[in-house]
Formats: C-alpha cells, sequence, structure tokens
C-alpha cells in the first residue's frame, strides 16, 4: 500500500499556512473557488457520495445532513461549527485549529453555500482561548481579503462568519445544547424532534457539524468523491482520520492515517507503551466508549469494526492504560466526569450519573459490596435510552463495560477492602 | 382529525395533541411531572416514556404528538413498566423521607405514583443524599416557601413565572446534580399569582406560608364554589375540615381563570374567621312593637321576621333598600323583590372599585376591577349601582339619604369595605328604622333596630356573575352554625308573609323563578346550569369604571 | 481588551452601575453578530468578569442583565451554568488543573498536591496575599501533553512537580 499523504495535517508544522497570504500559496481556498461555480445541490451530492460520517462522535453522514436543509427561503439558514470539543481523550480539532484555520474556515464557507446558510458560528469551547484568537485572526483576514462578507470571492453570495466562545460546559458539545448556548442561555439540550434541520438556531434551519469533518469539505470537492472514497476500510468507511491517541503511550499526539487503522498500528506509530508497558486496555473513542481489552489489539479503528466489537469510534480519541492501571478508578474518575458536566434537566442522567459516581467512588476505596455490580448494571440499564440526550447513554458506556468485562477487577476491591493496586508515582 | 390506538383502544384526536391528553381521553393515565397543559413541553422527568411501535427505543408521552393515523401505543408492557420504576427510583434516592412532616403528603405525586409505579424498597443504602444546606425553609417571598432537598426538579414552577405570570422571578441555577431553583440572590418571588406554583409543584418543595402545617389533606372536605374577592369570579375548591376553611385552589375552568388565581383570593377565607359574625336574631323591643324601646327583646326567627313585615308595612315614610354586591343573585332578587312587596322604587347596591386584577387564561386573560363578585348579578337582579336616583347608595352612604328613611333595610351587613367606617355607621343609624341582615356582625349589626344573622357564601347555594356576565354556581360547603340560615330562605320566608306565592321557596326554585323572570336568564334552570358557567346574554354591557359609570354604562344596556 | 489576554487581576471593582464604556464599547461590537440580544449573553459575560477581576459579583450580573435586558434570575441560571464563569472571588492568577483520565495516567494527582503543598491553601481557596486560586478541571483537550494545567488563559503542558514550582515562581 502506497504510504499516506497527509490530508487534514498536512499544513501542521509551515507557519504561513496561518496567514491567508501563506495558505492560499499552499494551495488554499481553490476548493472554494471551485465550489463556487458548481451548483450547491451537486456539492451535497459529492459530499454524500464520499461517505464522509460526522467526526465528532456520532458518525452520521455529513452530505445526508446537508440534505435535511429545507429550500425554502423563509428563513435564514445557520451552519454551526462545533469545536466544543470536551469529550476527554479528544485533542484533535484544537490542532486543526491552532495550525491550519483557513482550512476549517474554507470548509465551513463551502457548507455554508451548498445549504444556502449566510451565518456560520465557530461554537468553540471558552478553555481554548489560543485558538479562538488565531481563528479571529484567520477571520479578520479572510473579511479583509474577500473570503467573507458580502461577496464571497466576488461570487454575490453573501456569508458571515464569527467565533462564539462558549464558557466551559461539555454538554454544549451537543448539538441542541449547543444551539442553546449560542443562544445565550443555558446549555440544556432540546427535545427532538423538531430536529436543528428544520428548528435549529434562532428558530431556523441549521447544519451542525464537527471540525475535522468540515476540515475534510475542501478535499473533498478539491480531489472528489471517489478519490475520498479510496481511502479507508470500505465505502461505509471512508476518508482520512485524525487519532488522538494520549495516556501510556510513548509518543501522545495527533496521527492522521486512513480510516480503519488498525490499533496496533496506531500504537506502533506513536512509539509503542509508555516506558515498555504491557497494554491492558485501551478506549477507542473518548470517555463515552467502552473499554476494549488487549486481546482487540488489531481491531480495525472505524465505525463499524469497533461498533461490532461493542464500542464505539466516536471521536476517535484513544486512550491507553497499562497493567498498572486500575480499572475501577480509572472509570470512576470517567463516572465523575459525566456526573460534573450532566446539564440536570432529566432524572435519569442527573440522579443515575450522580448515583453511578458515589458508587464507583465506594468500590474504589473498598467499600464496596457484592451487590454492586448488579447495581451498576441496573442503573446503566435505566438511563440507557431513558434520557432527553445522548449523554445518559454515553455515561453508561465505560461503566457497563467495567462491569462486564472486569468483574474479577471489582470483586477484588470488594474482598481486600480496598484498591488492590499500589499508588502510582510519575515524578518521584 | 388523526387516529391513534393506546392500549387498544383508539380515538380520534386534534392534530398535534400529545400522547399524555390523547391517554388521557381513552381513560389512560401517562403519569408526568413536568408536562403541564400550560406550560412548554421539556421533556425532562422521563416519568411519560410510552413504548411506539416501531421505535426502537422509548418515547415521550409528553413531547410526541400525534400528527397522522396509525401511531400505536403501549404503557401496559414491560419495557415500559420497568423505566417507570427505575425513574421512581431516580426520583427517591436523593429525596428526603418528609412525608411524617411534609404538606404535600397526601396529595403528593411522588406518592401516587411510588404507589403506583414504583418498587417497595431502596437499593440506595451506602451513599449519602444530596442535599442543598441552608435551603430547607427558604421564603421565595411572603407566600411561598422553598424546601430544596424535596425538589425534584420538574421546572414547572421557573417555567410559569416565564411564560404564565411573565416576571420571570424564578431561575434554574448550577448544573446537573446541583442544580436548583431560587430567585436572584435578594429578590423576591412577588407577583400577584406567586402561590400558583404551590399548586403546579408535584412534590413539597413549594408550600403555600398560609397552609404550611395547617391540617392534613385527607381530613379536608372539598367542594366547588366561586372566590369573592373579585369580579373576575375565578373559580375554586373550598377546603375546609368541619366548617373551618383551610384553603382555597383554584378550579380549572378555561372559560374563566383556566388553572389559576391570584393570592389575594387565596386569602379572602380568612375574613371568616377575624371578623366576628352575628350568632342569633337581635330585635329591639321599639322595633318588635312591644315595650321595652331599645332594650333587646328574646326572640327566635318568627319574631324577628314578624317584627320586620311590620316595620316595613307599618312605614309612615320612604323605605330604602340598600343591598350588596356580595350578595348571591338569587339573594339580590329576592331582596329586589322585597322592595317590590313594600312599593318602593328606592333599592340600590354600592360599587367598590378595587385594585385591578388579570388572571392569565388562553383568551388573553381576564381582567377584574371591581373589589366584589357579584355586583352585575345584584344589578340584573334589580338593583341599581351607585347613582341611581333619590335614595340610592351613594346618598345612603355618602349623603344624608338615610336621615330621610322611615326604613332602611341593608342585606347585608359587609356590603363593601366603607362599611365598617364610623362614618358610614353614623350615617346609616340616621334612618328611623334600621335593619340588617348578614353573616358580619360588624359595628352596623350592632346598631341595627333589628338584626338577621345570615350565612356566609360557604354556607349557602347560589350563584354570582363575574366580570364577562358569566353566571357561575358556588355550592354549600358546609351548614351555618346555629340559629344562622341562608339568604335566601330568609327572604323568602319573610316574603311569603306578604304572598304566600313565596313560602317554602328553596335555592333551586328561587333560581328557576327568577331566570324565568330575567331576559338576560332566559332558559337557564338551576339543575342544569354548566359546569363552566352559563354566559348571559347582556348585550353591549361594559364593566364600571366608577360608580357613576357604573350606573350610566347598564342605563345603556337597558339593565335595571 | 482582547480574547487572549489574561484579566487585569485587579481587586473586585465595586461601584460599577454598569459596563464601563470599553467593556460597553467591545460588547457592542459583538452584539452586532447576532440576531437577538440574548444570545451576546456569554460573550457579555466573559467581558463583565473582566472588568471585575476574574469573577462576578451580584452588581456585575445586574449590570449585564439591564444591558442586555434580560431578568436577572435568568443571567444568574446561565453563570452558575458554566464552569468558566466564577461566583466568589479567585486569586489574581486561576490555576485549572486537568485530572481528567488521560491525565490521572500521566500523573495529574501528583500536579495537584505540588500545588497544595507550594501554595499553602486547598483547592478552589485563594492564597492569603490574594495571588494564586487553583481548582481540579475536566479534560482541557491537550492529553498528548498530560499532565497540564491551564494558568491564567494559557496551557502549561508537559508538566512535572519542578516545573510546576518554576511555573509558581513566575507569577506575581
Amino acid at each position: 500500500m502506497p504510504a499516506f499523504e497527509p490530508v487534514l495535517t498536512r499544513n501542521v508544522g509551515k507557519p504561513e499556512a496561518l496567514t491567508l497570504k501563506g495558505y492560499r500559496q499552499l494551495g488554499g481556498y481553490e476548493a472554494l473557488a471551485k465550489a463556487l461555480k458548481m451548483e450547491p445541490d451537486a456539492i451535497i451530492e459529492e459530499v454524500k457520495k464520499s461517505g464522509l460520517r460526522g467526526r465528532g462522535g456520532a458518525g452520521f453522514s455529513a452530505g445526508l445532513k446537508w440534505s435535511f436543509i429545507p429550500k425554502g427561503k423563509d428563513k435564514p439558514k445557520y451552519l454551526v461549527c462545533n469545536a466544543d470539543e470536551s469529550e476527554p481523550g479528544t485533542f484533535k480539532d484544537r490542532l486543526l485549529m491552532e495550525y491550519d484555520p483557513h482550512q476549517l474556515i474554507e470548509g465551513c464557507a463551502i457548507c455554508c453555500y451548498a445549504v444556502h446558510a449566510t451565518t456560520c458560528y465557530i461554537y468553540i469551547r471558552g478553555e481554548y482561548t489560543k485558538a479562538a484568537a488565531i481563528l479571529e485572526r484567520a477571520l479578520k483576514e479572510a473579511y479583509e481579503g474577500g473570503i467573507l462578507g458580502d461577496s464571497v470571492m466576488g461570487s454575490g453570495f453573501k456569508l458571515n462568519m464569527w467565533v462564539h466562545r462558549g464558557a466551559g460546559a461539555y454538554i454544549c458539545g451537543e448539538e441542541t445544547g449547543m444551539l442553546e448556548s449560542l443562544e445565550g442561555k443555558r446549555g440544556q439540550p432540546r427535545v427532538k424532534p423538531p430536529f436543528p434541520a428544520v428548528v435549529g438556531a434562532f428558530g431556523s434551519p441549521t447544519v451542525i457539524n464537527n471540525v475535522e469533518t468540515l476540515c475534510n469539505v475542501p478535499h473533498i470537492i478539491e480531489r472528489g468523491a471517489d478519490w475520498f472514497k479510496a481511502i479507508g476500510t470500505d465505502e461505509r468507511n471512508t476518508g482520512p482520520k485524525l487519532y488522538a491517541i494520549s495516556g501510556h503511550v510513548e509518543r501522545p499526539g495527533t496521527y492522521e492515517y486512513p480510516i480503519g487503522v488498525t490499533f496496533r498500528e496506531l500504537l506502533e506509530g506513536c512509539g509503542g507503551m509508555y516506558k515498555g508497558g504491557n497494554l491492558k486496555a485501551f478506549i477507542p473513542g473518548g470517555a463515552s466508549a467502552p473499554i476494549l481489552p488487549a486481546e482487540h489489539i488489531d481491531i480495525k479503528m472505524d465505525f463499524d469494526t469497533v461498533a461490532k466489537a461493542g464500542s464505539m469510534l466516536g471521536s476517535a480519541a484513544v486512550m491507553v492504560m497499562d497493567d498498572k492501571t486500575c480499572m475501577v478508578g480509572s472509570v470512576a474518575r470517567l463516572a465523575k466526569f459525566f456526573n460534573h458536566e450532566s446539564c440536570g434537566q432529566c432524572t435519569p442522567c442527573r440522579e443515575g450519573t450522580n448515583w453511578m459516581e458515589l458508587v464507583l467512588k465506594r468500590l474504589e476505596h473498598g467499600e464496596g459490596s457484592e451487590a454492586d455490580k448488579t447495581l451498576l448494571l441496573s442503573v446503566c440499564n435505566h438511563i440507557g435510552g431513558n434520557s432527553l440526550c445522548a449523554l445518559g447513554d454515553a455515561a453508561i458506556g465505560p461503566v457497563k463495560s467495567l462491569v462486564e468485562r472486569y468483574p474479577d477487577e471489582i470483586d477484588q476491591h470488594v474482598r481486600e477492602k480496598r484498591c488492590p493496586f499500589p499508588r502510582r508515582r510519575y515524578f518521584s | 382529525m388523526p387516529k391513534v390506538t393506546i392500549n387498544d383502544r383508539t380515538v380520534e384526536v386534534e392534530a398535534g395533541t400529545t400522547l399524555v391528553d390523547a391517554a388521557l381521553k381513552v381513560g389512560v393515565q401517562i403519569p408526568h411531572y413536568c408536562y403541564h397543559p400550560r406550560l412548554s413541553v421539556v421533556g425532562q422527568c422521563r416519568m411519560c416514556l410510552v413504548k411506539i411501535e416501531g421505535m426502537p427505543k422509548l418515547q415521550a408521552g409528553c413531547s410526541t404528538t400525534v400528527v397522522k393515523d396509525g401511531m400505536v401505543v403501549r404503557t401496559d408492557v414491560p419495557e415500559v413498566e420497568e423505566a417507570q420504576k427505575g425513574m421512581m427510583e431516580f426520583f427517591l434516592i436523593n429525596h428526603p423521607l418528609d412525608c411524617p412532616i411534609c404538606d404535600q403528603a397526601g396529595e403528593c405525586g411522588l406518592q401516587d405514583y411510588s404507589f403506583k409505579h414504583g418498587v417497595a424498597y431502596s437499593r440506595f443504602r451506602y451513599e449519602d443524599k444530596r442535599t442543598y444546606p441552608g435551603r430547607e425553609r427558604i421564603p421565595l417571598g411572603a407566600n411561598v416557601i422553598l424546601n430544596m432537598n424535596r425538589c425534584i426538579q420538574c421546572t414547572r414552577c421557573v417555567r410559569f413565572t416565564q411564560e404564565i405570570a411573565k416576571t420571570g422571578e424564578l431561575g434554574f441555577f448550577n448544573r446537573g446534580a446541583r442544580t436548583e431553583i431560587g430567585t436572584f440572590p435578594g429578590k423576591e418571588l412577588s407577583n400577584p399569582l406567586a402561590t400558583c406554583v404551590v399548586d403546579i409543584c408535584p412534590v413539597g418543595a413549594l408550600t403555600s406560608t398560609r397552609f404550611r402545617f395547617a391540617e392534613r389533606v385527607w381530613y379536608l372536605d372539598k367542594r366547588p364554589s366561586v372566590c369573592t374577592g373579585c369580579e373576575v369570579g375565578c373559580n375554586i375548591t373550598m377546603e375546609h375540615r368541619r366548617g373551618d376553611i383551610k384553603r382555597y385552589k383554584p378550579r380549572y375552568n378555561p372559560d374563566v381563570n383556566d388553572y389559576w388565581m391570584c393570592d389575594y383570593g387565596r386569602a379572602t377565607f380568612e375574613r371568616y374567621k377575624q371578623i366576628p359574625r352575628m350568632q342569633a336574631v337581635r330585635v329591639k323591643a321599639s322595633a318588635a312593637g312591644v315595650a321595652g324601646n331599645g332594650n333587646y327583646i328574646a326572640a327566635g326567627w318568627k319574631e324577628a321576621l314578624d317584627a320586620v313585615h311590620r316595620q316595613l308595612t307599618m312605614a309612615d315614610g320612604p323605605v330604602a333598600f340598600l343591598g350588596s354586591p356580595y350578595l348571591t343573585t338569587e339573594e339580590a332578587w329576592l331582596f329586589s323583590q322585597l322592595a317590590d312587596a313594600v312599593g318602593s322604587p328606592h333599592r340600590s347596591v354600592p360599587v367598590d372599585i378595587g385594585p385591578e386584577r388579570t388572571i392569565p387564561n388562553l383568551k388573553g386573560g381576564i381582567t377584574g376591577r371591581e373589589a366584589a363578585p357579584n355586583r352585575r348579578g345584584a344589578e340584573l337582579a334589580g338593583l341599581t349601582p351607585g347613582t341611581g336616583g333619590d335614595l340610592d347608595a351613594d346618598e345612603l352612604i355618602l349623603g344624608d339619604g338615610a336621615a330621610r328613611c322611615s326604613v332602611l333595610v341593608v342585606c347585608d351587613s359587609d356590603f363593601s369595605a366603607t362599611a365598617y367606617a364610623p362614618e358610614t355607621v353614623e350615617k346609616l343609624r340616621r334612618a328611623k328604622t334600621l335593619i340588617v341582615f348578614g353573616w358580619a356582625d360588624s359595628p352596623l349589626a350592632k346598631v341595627a333596630d333589628i338584626a338577621l344573622p345570615l350565612a356566609h357564601h360557604a354556607e349557602k347555594d347560589g350563584t354570582f356573575v363575574n366580570v364577562e356576565w358569566r353566571l357561575q354556581k358556588v355550592e354549600r360547603a358546609f351548614p351555618a352554625p346555629g340559629q344562622v340560615r341562608p339568604g335566601v330562605d330568609v327572604l323568602a320566608e319573610l316574603l311569603s308573609r306578604f304572598d304566600a306565592h313565596w313560602a317554602k321557596v328553596t335555592i333551586p326554585a328561587a333560581f328557576d323563578r327568577m331566570a324565568a323572570a330575567l331576559p338576560a336568564m332566559a332558559g337557564l334552570n338551576w339543575e342544569s346550569l354548566p359546569a363552566t358557567g352559563a354566559p348571559l346574554n347582556v348585550p353591549q354591557a361594559r364593566p364600571a369604571t366608577s360608580a357613576t359609570s357604573a350606573e350610566a354604562a347598564n342605563q345603556e344596556a337597558g339593565i335595571g | 481588551m482582547s480574547v487572549s489576554e489574561p484579566a487585569t487581576g485587579a481587586a473586585p471593582v465595586s461601584g460599577h452601575a454598569g459596563l464601563p464604556p470599553e467593556a460597553k464599547a467591545e460588547l457592542d461590537e459583538i452584539r452586532r453578530r447576532y440576531p437577538t440580544n440574548e444570545a451576546a449573553l456569554l460573550p457579555a459575560l466573559h467581558i463583565a468578569q473582566k472588568v471585575w477581576g476574574g469573577w462576578l459579583p451580584d452588581e456585575a450580573i445586574q449590570a449585564v442583565a439591564r444591558e442586555l435586558d434580560l431578568a436577572p434570575a435568568k443571567v444568574y441560571g446561565v453563570v452558575t451554568f458554566y464552569d468558566l464563569y466564577h461566583q466568589k472571588p479567585v486569586g489574581r492568577h486561576r490555576i485549572r488543573v486537568c485530572t481528567n483520565l488521560s491525565c490521572q495516567l500521566r500523573g495529574s494527582e501528583e500536579i495537584m498536591e505540588t500545588l497544595h503543598q507550594e501554595l499553602g491553601v486547598g483547592e478552589d481557596e485563594v492564597t492569603p496575599d490574594g495571588r494564586v486560586s487553583y481548582v481540579h478541571f475536566e479534560c482541557l483537550g491537550s492529553c498528548d501533553t498530560a499532565p497540564m494545567m491551564m494558568v491564567d488563559e494559557t496551557y502549561q503542558e508537559n508538566l512535572t512537580p519542578d516545573r510546576v514550582r518554576q511555573i509558581l515562581k513566575g507569577l506575581k
């Protein structure tokens, strides 16, 4: 197989990419120019054909999502770029925004043109002050250079693009939570239906896409859906993918591969296990993904293969754990995260994530009981499918996988009335 | 209209009907907390989850609407029951076991659904319940107290202040398991409808300051009635224990007050306890025509009514009848008949313009500006409001009309806020003979020559006519004490001394005779009065903005 | 005042009837981006927080509420929902240490310990001289440089206890 040429990260490390002039010299905005000469519907078809699936976690077909936007002219249309990136283990969007902001701007502009959206908000998490500043500068240059404003590249298409900073809430990464936050309210997800494509931002049809998803768009337009489809595992898992790998590996970082790279390859590509340790388990797609034990080391990291193995690719945030890691302690920390981030609207998530954190804390500190395994599974089943938004379903992922795959480790905590793993010191 | 099938029962409903409402039409109760027909749908409590055929996950019944034929819904399957058990468990794990000291016990959403849909044991045994230290008894305003530990975060109260009262005092603060409701620090829940949040709170988190620890609800008898706080005529449920009224709650009437009533109205029953009441007839010797001058003679009802009859028939000068906008329509009509029997043209009713109150409903709200519930009914019955000639209410109360009266009959003693003022008593006492009917043993009643105790509005059946000319029934909740009798009984008995046609007339008969006599009430009869009231056909009627214009408005409308 | 500059860190300014002119001008520029007043609330609170020395006392909330014509209870609801709005005084420098899983797997616990040792105060407390406060935080999106922390508006990455001490020394 020919060596893989980076697509999304091709400009990373090239300082000129941060300026409009430099980005153009690197070939930027050619795709937008091409798109502006196409029919908007043709753009949507091309993106659909490419098989691009959402890179934010849900893996929903991007082109299909765009096609849901109604064509009528009675309401303005919006694109909201989801740059909230708060899923634990995920840091790929930050890389894209800090090193190649114009790639994102170009992708957003093409999407807006395709769905007739005249305003785009880049909802960026409040903690990413550096990335927000870089984006603001890039947008300013884009306006000055005629890429944005009353006539995008002279085409007559009017487009405004703004940065909107969040204020620290994971739930604002949920699409309707994001819309509520954009509108100046508490980021509490809405009841669906109606879906954002019909009633989104400010009551109008809205597309919401992840940063990485939108960064793929210029490349699809420039090089074609067929080129995109040729990368990856099969026609349902296509294109390049950023994998953010962290935890017990030698060189944590963001790595770009064709989607479907095996975990083993991924691990080797980042220097292997931290200090030569032994792989115990890994989480393939962020905190919501069920844990996969080491035996899955050869799994293809694409949407469908990981789903078949009982987990999810999600945002491809890969967290690696060696055999000195206590799984109970790790899942307890994730349960604490979900409890903290629950918006509190719906009963199963508000009360259930709270309960799970308390139970796992007890288990972690050796105050658990045998019945806690059944209890945790029962609580998970009462939350799953019953919560108002997907955070409930996300929260149960790691907990269920802990009880199903590591019951012995839980039993050991109960029996020994303490955590059997020695306290780990990284710096002494 | 689309059809939906719920638990094998099919019903046709308007497009856009929620499953919760559609289910009620076929006798299926889908449990819910956060849903309320007048508040925005938030789908938060997750208690209303139902199984819809063809959909893999359970769906919320409050946010799913019927738009086309063919939806098949089940609530009686294990999947739904398991979800309901799960939700109930979640609600209860952090809920304090306050039932023994909580007002809501007996009408509590958690108790009721626990019993019906929950489990009988707790699995939350080793953890500490979440509490809100320092937030166990926070007055949110003068009338509402919050116990945040009991809150189930349904947000009905927050949505109420935002969408119905439109004052936005309440907010939802913090996030996740620490969310709480409250006011901005230093601000109060002070809108006129504040206590409505206590009604809609499914649990005992919000309690009414007035009703707190007052009574266990299972001891309360409940009767439908109408509030006497103003002319809006909010429908209420009068809740009492053996004649001691403990609480008013609003009663649903989409044509009047919808689900709401104001805080002022809720407090109006307390007057019945605060103001001393007449317990027995009082007849002065002079009025009865026996020796003894101003001393009271021993008298029962027969003696008292004989004395009244005697005074009315032997009057050697003008006889004036001062009615009250607090009387029921039937009482006012009989009072007017009494004036007919005596042949006196002087029959009036005072008009109290009180503070303006607006109760929201689906028709833009209903506004009342008069302080009494039945000035309109009194008018229809033949009593003239305000300025209407020689010895009218204003002349009597403010002028020196009473001094020109041979006999002045006042019914009832609680006719207005001014009824208690010493100036008023002094003026009215100038009549040669003063006869006072009423429940309140007011200063006026104390100086009357004949004082006759009547039942107050909780102790009689009758009707009131509200600001929109809607006739509404009040029902007797409990019998009047001792010698006290309902006004209709007393006036009918008095009238029967003039005309035997009135003997033993009870309220249904009185109403039917009145309806036959008044064109505005054509076609109505007591037995079949509609549950939400009967709109009366009163052409071009306008509400009074002052005592004077009330008269003018009604003359224009051809009434009286 | 641009987005990436740290707050002035001055003591909370009291006696402000509303937003000072500079802040108001910044807000007015941002307001143009949205079709509703309400949508400018999150940016407005970021601006107000800088004016009031890194946190939002009641008067700041009321000033913003007045400026955007919103009920104070509603603004308060938004302030208390998000982790970046502080409701009580913070140090001139605010440290947020990520302790989520990837950082926990690389020693974030020891970073928290070091801060506790060096500063002598617990989490969410301010040093007596008002210089520093620190809290643990959820994933900051820098897992490849774990353990890490956010100091004011800057990410400090690839930490060791020694590096933490060095950084603390540089905070005035």
